[in-house]
Formats: C-alpha cells, sequence, structure tokens
C-alpha cells in the first residue's frame, strides 16, 4: 500500500468512527432520538439472473417477514439515474415489476412506483428507455414522478445538514409503506448507494432543482442521515443481481453478485449489502453515524433470514478515495 | 404540396386543438393558474399553459385576467417560487420562466420590471471567491471553470445549465425590448454565455452541468441541450454549439414529449442556419403528435402545454427564439 492510500485509509476509518462517536454522544445527551429497533430482520435470496422467477422469488422472500400489507398503499422507490446502453445503472425494471406483483399477491391495496432523478429532468425519458415504462405498463402499475408532485414542508428533527425542514412530495408522505429499492452500486462521493442514499430521489426537483445541489452542498453524508430521519423507508428490496463497482453510480463496471437483499430496517439492509460487496460499513461515514440511532448495524441486533453472508468475498473496486471501505 | 404533407399538417392540427382543449380542462379553480399534475399551483406549467393558449396567433390581446394567476404568485422581491405559495423559496428557472412569459404575452413592463433587475444581480455560489477557491483546490472532480458563473435552480447553490439557459433567453428578449441595458446586465449575459460553452460535454450537447467527472465524460440530455441551443443562437459559429445540433437533430426519435417539444421549440431558431433543420422538424413535429395524440393520458401539464406551441405551424412568436 502506497504512504498515500495508507493515509487515506486511516484518515476515512478515523472519519467515520468520529462521526459515529458524536452521533452516540448525541443520543447519549438527549438531542437525538434512539431509533433503533430491538431486532431487524435482513434476508438475503438468490437470483441468478433477472429472467429467472422474480415474481415467486419475492413473494417467498417476503413471506419471511410475514408483513401485514392488507389494504395498505406500497409505494415502491427504485433507483432511477438515467439510461446508459449496457450499463447496470438503475434498478432492474423486471426486479421492480416482480416486486410490484409480489406486494399486490401479499394483500397490498394499490401498489405504486415512484422516483426523482436528480440530473436527468426528463422523467418519462429515464422510463422509457430503462424499459420501466413497459414492465408497469404491462403490470398495470402506476409511476409518480416525485419531482413533480405536491410538495410538503416537513420539520426536520435531526440536526446534520443544519435545515430547518425538508419539502417532501405528498405521494411519499401518505404511502401506507415506503420500500427502497436500490442497485448495489459503488458511489464517487458517498462510497456506496444503497437504500439510504436512494432515498435522495424522494428530494423533489421542483423545490430542489436538479441536481439536488443545497443537499450536495449540505454534505451528501448529512443530507442522507436527515433525509432517512424525516421519511424512514420501512422496507428495503436491493438489486445485487448485478451490481456496479468501479466509479459508479453512473461509469462503474457491472459486476455480478446473484442475490437480491430483503430487509425491515434500512441501516441493516446498508450492512449487508456493503458485507456483499466486500466492503466495511462502519468506515462509510453515514452508515456508521445511522446505525448509532437511525437502525441496526450489530450482528446481535440484526435477524439473518434466507441464506447467510458468504464467508469469503472479492471486495467491489472502489475509488482510490475510498480504498478505506474494503474489509 | 404532396398529399401526406397535408394529412399529417391536418392531423398536428386537430392534436395541437385537442392539447388546448385540455390545458383548458386543467385549470385550477380559484385563483386558477396550473399544476405539474395535482392541484397545487406550478409556475412552469402555468408559464407554459399560458404561452400556448395566448402567444399565437403574434400579437393577440391577453387581457390582465389571463395573466393574474401568473402574477399573483410573485414574490415581494420580484420572484417566483416554483410550485405552491412561496413558502417553499424562489426558483430561478421558474422566474426566468415567468417574466418571459410576461413579456411574450405584453404584460406591462411594471409586472416584471422588479423581476428582471433581481435576475440580473442574483449570484450563484460560485461567484463568490471564496467558493472558487475550494472548487480550484479540493472539490476538483467536476471539470468546470468556476470564473464563468450563470444561474442556480434556487440560492446558495451553483450555476448549471438549464435555469442558466432560460435567464439568457428572457435576458435576451428584455435587453432586445430596452428592458434592461447598462454594464451590469451585458456582463451577466456575456457570463452565462461563457458558463453554457464551458459546460458543453466533450462531444456536444449538455446535460444538468457536468460535462466530466472523474475524467470521465458524462452524456448529454436532450432538453437541456436543446435549452442550451436557444440560448445560445447567436454563437452558431462555434464548433461545440454546431455540434450540439447536429446531436440534437439526431435525436428526434426520442420517446419522451417533453424532450422532443424543446427540441422543435430550440431548432426552430436554426432554420436558416442549416438545411438539414427544417425537414427534421417536420419528422419531429410528426412524431411528436402521435406522441401526445391523446393529451389526458400525458401526466404533466407542463409536456401538453410545450406540446401545443411546438406543434404550432407557423412559429412566428416562438417564446424561446433569441433574436437579433
Amino acid at each position: 500500500m502506497s504512504p498515500l492510500t495508507s493515509r487515506r485509509v486511516f484518515g476515512g476509518a478515523l472519519l467515520a468512527r468520529t462521526g459515529a462517536l458524536a452521533v452516540r454522544q448525541l443520543c447519549s445527551t438527549g438531542f437525538l432520538r434512539d431509533r433503533r429497533r430491538r431486532r431487524s430482520r435482513v434476508a438475503i435470496l438468490h437470483g441468478d439472473s433477472y429472467d429467472g422467477p422474480l415474481d415467486r422469488t419475492l413473494i417467498d422472500g417476503l413471506r419471511l417477514f410475514d408483513l401485514n400489507l392488507r389494504g395498505k398503499t406500497v409505494l415502491l422507490k427504485p433507483n432511477l439515474v438515467e439510461y446508459i446502453p449496457g450499463a447496470e445503472v438503475n434498478t432492474n425494471p423486471r426486479l421492480v415489476g416482480a416486486a410490484a406483483s409480489a406486494f399486490l399477491a401479499l394483500g397490498a391495496k394499490t401498489v405504486l412506483v415512484g422516483e426523482g432523478p436528480g440530473h436527468q429532468r426528463d422523467t418519462v425519458l429515464v422510463l422509457a428507455e430503462g424499459g420501466l415504462e413497459a414492465e408497469l405498463r404491462e403490470r398495470r402499475i402506476r409511476f409518480v414522478d416525485l419531482n413533480r408532485d405536491e410538495i410538503r414542508k416537513v420539520p426536520l428533527q435531526t440536526p446534520f445538514t443544519g435545515l430547518d425542514c425538508l419539502w417532501l412530495p405528498r405521494t411519499i408522505l401518505t404511502s401506507d409503506f415506503v420500500v427502497s429499492m436500490p442497485k448495489l452500486k459503488t458511489h464517487h462521493w458517498a462510497g456506496v448507494t444503497l437504500s439510504m442514499k436512494n432515498l435522495f430521489g424522494v428530494m423533489p426537483g421542483v423545490a430542489y432543482g436538479w441536481p439536488k445541489n443545497l443537499l450536495h452542498w449540505k454534505g451528501i453524508d448529512r443530507s442522507i442521515l436527515d433525509i432517512n430521519a424525516a421519511v424512514p423507508a420501512h422496507f428495503v428490496i436491493a438489486d445485487g443481481i448485478i451490481g456496479m463497482e468501479g466509479n459508479g453510480p453512473l461509469h462503474g463496471s457491472s459486476r455480478d453478485l446473484g442475490r437480491i437483499v430483503l430487509a425491515d430496517d434500512p441501516v441493516a439492509a446498508d450492512f449487508a449489502c456493503s458485507r456483499l460487496m466486500g466492503l466495511n460499513p462502519l468506515r462509510v461515514n453515514y452508515l456508521a453515524q445511522a446505525a448509532e440511532f437511525l437502525g441496526n448495524g450489530t450482528p446481535e441486533r440484526i435477524v439473518q433470514l434466507g441464506e447467510m453472508l458468504p464467508a469469503t468475498v472479492r471486495p467491489f473496486a472502489v475509488l482510490p478515495a475510498f480504498a478505506h471501505l474494503r474489509l | 404540396m404532396s398529399s401526406s404533407f397535408v394529412e399529417f399538417e391536418r392531423q398536428r392540427s386537430v392534436v395541437r386543438c385537442r392539447l388546448l382543449e385540455e390545458i383548458r380542462r386543467r385549470r385550477l379553480p380559484g385563483a386558477g393558474g396550473w399544476s405539474h399534475c395535482g392541484v397545487h399551483f406550478g409556475t412552469e406549467p402555468t408559464s407554459l399553459a399560458l404561452l400556448a393558449l395566448y402567444s399565437f396567433p403574434p400579437g393577440s390581446t391577453v387581457l390582465g385576467e389571463e395573466l393574474a394567476p401568473l402574477v399573483a404568485r410573485q414574490l415581494p422581491n420580484g420572484l417566483w417560487p416554483a410550485a405552491g405559495d412561496g413558502a417553499a423559496g424562489v426558483s430561478f428557472w421558474a422566474s426566468a420562466l415567468a417574466v418571459n412569459t410576461l413579456m411574450t404575452l405584453g404584460a406591462t413592463s411594471e409586472t416584471f420590471n422588479a423581476s428582471l433587475n433581481a435576475l440580473v444581480h442574483c449570484r450563484p455560489l460560485e461567484a463568490s471567491w471564496l467558493v472558487r477557491l475550494r472548487f480550484r483546490l479540493s472539490d476538483r472532480q467536476v471539470r468546470f471553470d468556476p470564473t464563468k458563473h450563470g444561474w442556480a435552480w434556487i440560492p446558495d447553490t451553483v450555476s448549471w445549465v438549464v435555469p442558466t439557459s432560460m435567464a439568457l433567453i428572457t435576458l435576451g428578449r428584455a435587453k432586445r425590448q430596452g428592458l434592461i441595458r447598462g454594464r451590469e446586465s451585458e456582463k451577466r449575459l456575456r457570463l452565462g454565455a461563457e458558463m453554457l460553452l464551458d459546460r458543453a460535454c466533450p462531444e456536444g450537447g449538455w446535460n444538468a452541468g457536468n460535462a466530466l467527472v472523474y475524467g470521465v465524460p458524462l452524456r448529454p440530455h436532450v432538453d437541456a441541450t436543446a435549452l442550451a441551443l436557444a440560448a445560445l443562437r447567436f454563437h452558431y459559429h462555434l464548433p461545440i454549439v454546431r455540434n450540439s445540433l447536429t446531436w440534437v437533430l439526431n435525436r428526434i426519435d426520442c420517446p419522451s414529449a417533453y424532450s422532443l417539444a424543446w427540441v422543435i421549440l430550440a431548432a426552430a431558431a436554426y432554420k436558416d442556419a442549416r438545411l438539414d433543420v427544417s425537414p427534421a422538424l417536420d419528422m419531429a413535429r410528426n412524431r411528436l403528435a402521435a406522441l401526445v395524440e391523446d393529451p389526458r393520458a400525458v401526466e404533466d401539464t407542463s409536456t401538453v402545454a410545450l406540446a401545443a406551441l411546438a406543434l404550432e405551424p407557423e412559429n412566428t412568436n416562438n417564446p424561446f427564439e433569441v433574436k437579433a
């Protein structure tokens, strides 16, 4: 390891550790409410390809959680950035469609799919080019453009960005059950983009612009924490069938993982996804902090359903700035 | 004139009538205006709906009451919010679009003089030397020249391509009408155009404003490219603008009505510059008419209104054309 890389590894690890300790201090002094549940559940499912029986896989996987969906409106929030031919950038449309059908099969009253891409203003174009429009049309599932939805003001109860409120789309606030559906990718500014980072996409472009630049200036890590505290996802279905490594979230390389991660806690889900990627979640700045108050990261507070994490993994390639993330 | 041309023309006219009818149907009750999709006022859909309903034929009289929903949402500083009653704050994109609408529709200048002044004097973050220093020293993953700034989406952020393009279109129109003058506005217009040119993708076209990240060129977006081209009509002599026009004319198979309508409105200004523009526009209009054939199926009112504008056959009062 070169001296520069060593310094980066040390510095990155120290930063995440210091942040986590600061959050722990905020919790112990009562400035921050500890929202962690006693136990979180994570299931890792096999999914070799998008052409497989995904509907069946997801129904069986969701049944492990014994969710009460009867009469509920479920909002699926995939990760749609933009369409790049041949690149695995977005949550696969077949997985999104299968999830919609699975929730309906398990008793949900309505399933909606909503997203607000961060850079591409023409959401319809992203949907059409990426294949999600056709998938949802075939399954008769409605899509909501969260960038142009009606907005409501939500006061913030966490201090990370220093903002006093967030403007959020009506659809996300009125849905009974929000499901974050990220794609497992590395991210050139946040380290990894998983279920928590995916919620950046609920911030409406109509209020924040394209990109949601105010949140970048307030700090991506800090914004992730405030957004997830304000709009907690109730469930996660992470697309790890094919992920992205290297210079994600747009220009990395595809990486076959053959896994779908389900969880009832976004922090626990992201810890599991990071480990599947061969990356240390405690060194991802926002994850280390989130595990102190938002959700569970420690193995003793996570019930593992389905198959276990593999004993060895080949770590995802990361940019040099994130060399410290590798296990 | 061939019979198929006449048939296409008739079809486009029928679709345009349906679009205008749909815009009238979607008008919000009470204070009026239009929403993107729901029942809350939006400055972009309202501006575009007013333009679609009243900018043709040119010179037609627009009553103040028709503009009232837009004027009523103006904030005390002369600018507009993107949506709602203004609690979410100012949007420079929405403000530039609203002012351009009022100018195009012949509103009295008292309604937007303060807005023009605010647009000329607002500054994005990188106008500060401290922020420029940060970009020079540490924040260097995105390649751009921070000394060239345009307009941000909202206050306390940096410049981006789409709001800068609309601000240039609006201020260009204001300059032509003698509503702004002086060194400050000239400098602002020059810097804004330089910023757009600096942020162009290496092979032509524009995206949100990040052309090169970690040394990797990012792809252009159709709508951003169209808007930037509309703003940079008088820079056609530059290779990057010519390449961008070529790029966007090759995207008329675009499956989205919103982007395609922007292409038609922007490229119309280049009809005299290149022989391939008019035939491409004709094909694009046919395609657009097919995409919005059933306006009720188009969720966003902005798209309905833009399509109606783009399907206008004799676009002599194109609100987005910067003229000499």
